[in-house]
């Protein structure tokens, strides 16, 4: 039986991209618009009574001591209560499990969820190269974000012949389905070819492989599943959820094969929800790279361990397919705006779940889906939701 | 003026190694960037090398071959023209990384190439005196000559360590020496410059500094009591600043030169140039001299061997081994004379800070913290409070081995200032079971595999605010003599996996953690490893 407690009444998201034209503050007021528009009865915005802000990296945009305070006067709702969720890439997705708690504790009654992330304010370098110089003084130096997960695409290739074709599988289906998302970063096509030949940037890893740095910003309104009626008559409700951490530094991961903390993060989700991958009809997942959404199709059991490869060229996760992954266009086309990212993957859900997804939308079958994100030094924390119309 | 020889205490040779740098280099192709023209091969310093990165693995081959272990000698006596700080712990550095006692103490000499001589000179004062029982000394250099410059197409370099004690029954000896200055500019660097000048006329420094100056200690050395009867020994180590001195002084004073291939190999490799080119004639029983020059003094010594010195013939293997060829803009690029303009990633933890007085120390020692429950190895012992196999706290701090396989790995294709791209960073399982993951180094990119053997090199991984910051990293062999003993530890007192008699209780796969196991994860093994539950 899910938990289904919680309901999502609208959830919406600004368009990602590089969006110089934006500030942090813009972008958030534009999700929340677009979550508040999404209501199909009709919202005030002053009926949020508490936010729960997902900002990764405050200091890619140049404010180092941002704790989410500044988000409610942005969005017009200055005075109500707001809390920041950092919880590296699953920010979004780990808020909106907070944000759901809060609801279902009684505290509140209206919770705005909120991912709002600025990665081009800054240069790459300033950016995400420069944590080749963080963490421990001297052990991890070199470290850049595609570091983190190409370890584990050299043992998945040199252990299950997975191949720098199948990486590329994923790349061609997510850029596919970004040209069907409006809200995508990326919108074109590429080949297996394009992706073959684009610069190697970590080896196994190539351009095409990895996923860009992205502003925007997502939103979802919560409310208990019992006040879900005087919002929508289309509520989604979170029928479970889960988190798993793992030890975060490389050199103590139990394995390059898997990642065990979606893995447990995954069962936690299904054993709340009571429901099986069997029962998703989609899914949102972390694929910051090509090699970790054919880890995360392992690690949520949608195919076999050393299967995800294969399952990605003979089309199992595309629109289609038996289980449909990112329709959205994933990280790698929509973008990465880190503590939007998670929040943006629920929207997908919702909007999915509700038969909203246009040209990209997927067959609903048993009216459940999964969204997932992991992260922190790679894959130190995994979160999972599980979002269904069933009520 | 002539003057009676003075008596010097000999004292033993136990055992000598040598390092050369990464990449050699045509002086022709240097030359060809300025529209002149060179000869010789160079020795020249890979980006993550420096005179303290080749010390230590030089010194790691003198105290192998020796048969002595760190911790049991009274000093480390390192002469280098230029330490990597010009003010700061260099020795310490150095000493730490090899292992040695930190109460052992010691002397850097620097200032010219001299340096390498005063060191040798000043361990051997602190064995005569009795003060010292066992001493390292290693000469190194890897100096940075201003772009352009005549003394860019000499410039090579190299290290050299011998490990000193006394001459009863010791394989070589150090006999007898002579010294002699001369007030000259020759080369130079002053405070703040960068690179090293050299202002000499050629000739005017041969006719009137060099050969003069090295003719008059040659010639005391040849008076020395016991020197083959007032003729001098037949075989001559020569330090050769252009690569032209050392034939003309050993045709005049009817000297054998046995340094003439290693200069010609390596260049003027510096501080280390006298001994590195003596090192053919600690092959085989005889007598020899070696003669050190620079900073306007010069410094011959009368040494000998009743046997093959132990580390005398790997050395030499070293010094001819192939190496790769680096291109003018590479070198430049190591020794900081090309660069790029924008601003450098600084480290997120920068030195001086406190994580660095943590990070540093365990890095060059190199240590884990062994549980006491499960034996599971966690690295580094200060962001490892609790066990990463079992979540217990009874942790041992302990060496880590020094060799292992990569479990897997990636190679860095962008990579922002000051890092160079290749970079390979591999998983390795190290031999006692404790996992780390290093930087590897730029030549084994191209082709680096999941099985490979790798050691663990002593790198510099990087210059911050002006420090440099040392580490180690995986190299396939043979790209370093010098692999590093687990210091500190006798095998009777090592665990016995780092002895490397039966396998610790966590080799087997049943008890091992779960990556070291090398199967497919499941929830199980994530639980057995104690953080997710």
């Amino acid at each position: 039986m899910s938990w289904n407690r919680v309901a999502v009444v609208g959830a919406g998201l600004v368009k990602f991209g590089e969006l110089f034209d934006q500030s942090y503050e813009q972008m958030a007021a534009g999700a929340f618009r677009a979550a508040a528009g999404h209501v199909d009865k009709g919202f005030d915005p002053r009926e949020v009574d508490a936010v729960v802000v997902a900002t990764q990296r405050g200091t890619l945009w140049g404010q180092e001591g941002i704790g989410g305070n500044t988000v409610p006067s942005a969005l017009g709702i200055s005075g109500v209560a707001c809390t920041r969720v950092e919880n590296a890439c699953p920010s979004g997705s780990d808020a909106f499990r907070v944000g759901a708690m809060m609801v279902a504790s009684g505290v509140h009654q209206v919770v705005l969820v909120i991912g709002v992330e600025k990665m081009r304010d800054k240069s790459s370098q300033e950016g995400l190269l420069s944590r080749a110089a963080s963490g421990h003084p001297v052990y991890n130096r070199g470290e850049t974000a595609p570091v983190l997960f190409a370890p584990f695409a050299t043992r998945h290739m040199h252990d299950f012949g997975t191949t720098p074709e199948m990486l590329a599988a994923v790349a061609v289906k997510n850029h596919h389905n970004g040209c069907l998302d409006p809200y995508a970063h990326f919108r074109y096509e590429v080949t297996v070819d394009q992706v073959l030949s684009s610069p190697p940037v970590c080896h196994p890893l190539r351009l095409l492989d990895c996923c860009p740095q992205t502003d925007g910003a997502a939103a979802v309104i919560l409310t208990s599943a019992e006040d879900a009626g005087r919002y929508t008559d289309k509520p989604v409700l979170v029928a479970g959820f889960g988190v798993a951490t793992d030890h975060p530094y490389l050199h103590e991961k139990s394995t390059f094969l898997a990642l065990p903390a979606t893995v447990e993060a995954a069962r936690r989700a299904y054993a709340m929800a009571g429901l099986g991958p069997e029962d998703m009809d989609m899914a949102e997942v972390h694929d910051c790279f090509t090699i970790t959404e054919i880890l995360d199709i392992e690690d949520l059991g949608f195919v076999d361990k050393g299967k995800g490869g294969p399952a990605t060229l003979d089309g199992t996760t595309s629109l289609g397919g038996r289980i449909p992954v990112n329709p959205s266009g994933g990280l790698l086309a929509k973008g990465h705006p880190i503590g939007a990212t998670g929040v943006a993957q629920l929207v997908e859900c919702t909007w999915q779940l509700r038969e909203e997804g246009g040209e990209r939308q997927v067959a609903i079958r048993n009216g459940n889906a999964l969204q997932h994100n992991v992260g922190g030094r790679g894959s130190g924390v995994s979160v999972v939701n599980i979002l269904t119309r069933n009520r | 003026m002539e003057t009676e020889p003075r008596v010097t205490l000999p004292v033993g040779i136990l055992g000598v190694g040598v390092a050369v740098p990464s990449l050699r280099i045509d002086a022709a192709e240097i030359a060809r960037a300025w529209s002149a023209s060179a000869r010789g091969s160079l020795a020249v310093p890979d980006a993550d090398e420096d005179t303290l990165t080749l010390a230590w693995a030089a010194s790691l081959m003198a105290l192998d071959a020796a048969g002595v272990r760190p911790d049991q000698l009274d000093g480390l006596f390192w002469g280098t023209t230029r330490p990597p700080l010009a003010e700061g712990p260099s020795h310490v550095f150095l000493a730490t990384a090899l292992g040695i006692d930190r109460r052992a103490g010691g002397h850097l000499s620097s200032g010219s190439t001299h340096s390498g001589m005063d060191a040798l000179v000043s361990a051997w004062d602190a064995l005569g005196a009795g003060h010292v029982r066992t001493a390292l000394v290693v000469a190194s250099d890897a100096l940075v000559p201003g772009p352009g410059s005549a003394v860019e197409t000499t410039t090579g370099a190299g290290a050299a360590a011998y490990v000193l004690g006394p001459v009863a029954g010791a394989p070589g000896m150090l006999a007898y020496r002579t010294t002699d200055s001369l007030p000259v500019v020759d080369r130079y660097r002053g405070d703040g410059a960068f690179a090293t000048s050299d202002t000499y006329d050629g000739r005017l420094f041969r006719d009137k500094v060099f050969m003069p100056l090295v003719s008059r200690v040659a010639a005391e050395l040849c008076r020395a009591p016991g020197a083959d009867g007032g003729t001098g020994p037949h075989d001559w180590s020569i330090a050769d600043p252009d690569g032209r001195l050392a034939p003309a002084l050993a045709r005049s004073i009817g000297a054998n030169l046995i340094s003439a291939e290693v200069t010609g190999s390596l260049g003027d490799t510096g501080a280390p140039a006298a001994f590195l080119g003596a090192m053919t004639a600690m092959t085989a029983p005889g007598s020899f001299a070696m003669v050190a020059y620079g900073g306007g003094r010069a410094t011959a010594v009368l040494a000998g061997s009743t046997r093959e010195v132990p580390g005398a013939r790997g050395a030499l293997a070293l010094l001819g081994a192939p190496a790769h060829t680096a291109s003018y803009p590479q070198l430049l690029r190591s020794r900081a004379q090309l660069v790029s303009s924008g601003d450098p990633v600084p480290m997120g933890v920068p030195p001086g800070s406190a994580a660095f007085v943590r990070g540093n120390l365990e890095m060059l020692c190199l240590r884990g913290a062994r549980c006491e429950d499960c034996g599971y190895i966690s690295t580094p012992p200060s962001i490892h409070p609790s066990c990463a196999g079992c979540g217990g706290d009874r942790m041992t701090i302990v060496d880590l081995a020094r060799a292992g396989t990569v479990e897997t790995f990636v190679v860095n294709e962008t990579m922002p200032p000051p890092f160079t791209a290749p970079l390979p960073l591999a998983v390795i399982d190290l031999d006692d079971g404790a996992r780390v993951m290093l930087q590897g180094v730029s030549e084994d990119a191209p082709d680096l595999a999941i099985g490979d053997r790798v050691q663990l090199v002593l790198r510099r991984y990087g210059v911050e605010r002006g420090i440099p910051v040392y580490g180690y990293k995986a190299a396939r062999p043979p790209h370093q003599a010098g692999v590093a003993p687990s210091p500190h530890q006798t095998d009777a007192a090592r665990p016995p996996h780092q002895a490397g008699v039966a396998p610790s209780p966590h080799q087997t796969d049943a008890a091992r953690p779960p990556h070291q196991a090398g199967v497919a994860p499941s929830l199980r093994q994530a639980r057995n490893r104690g953080g997710s539950r």
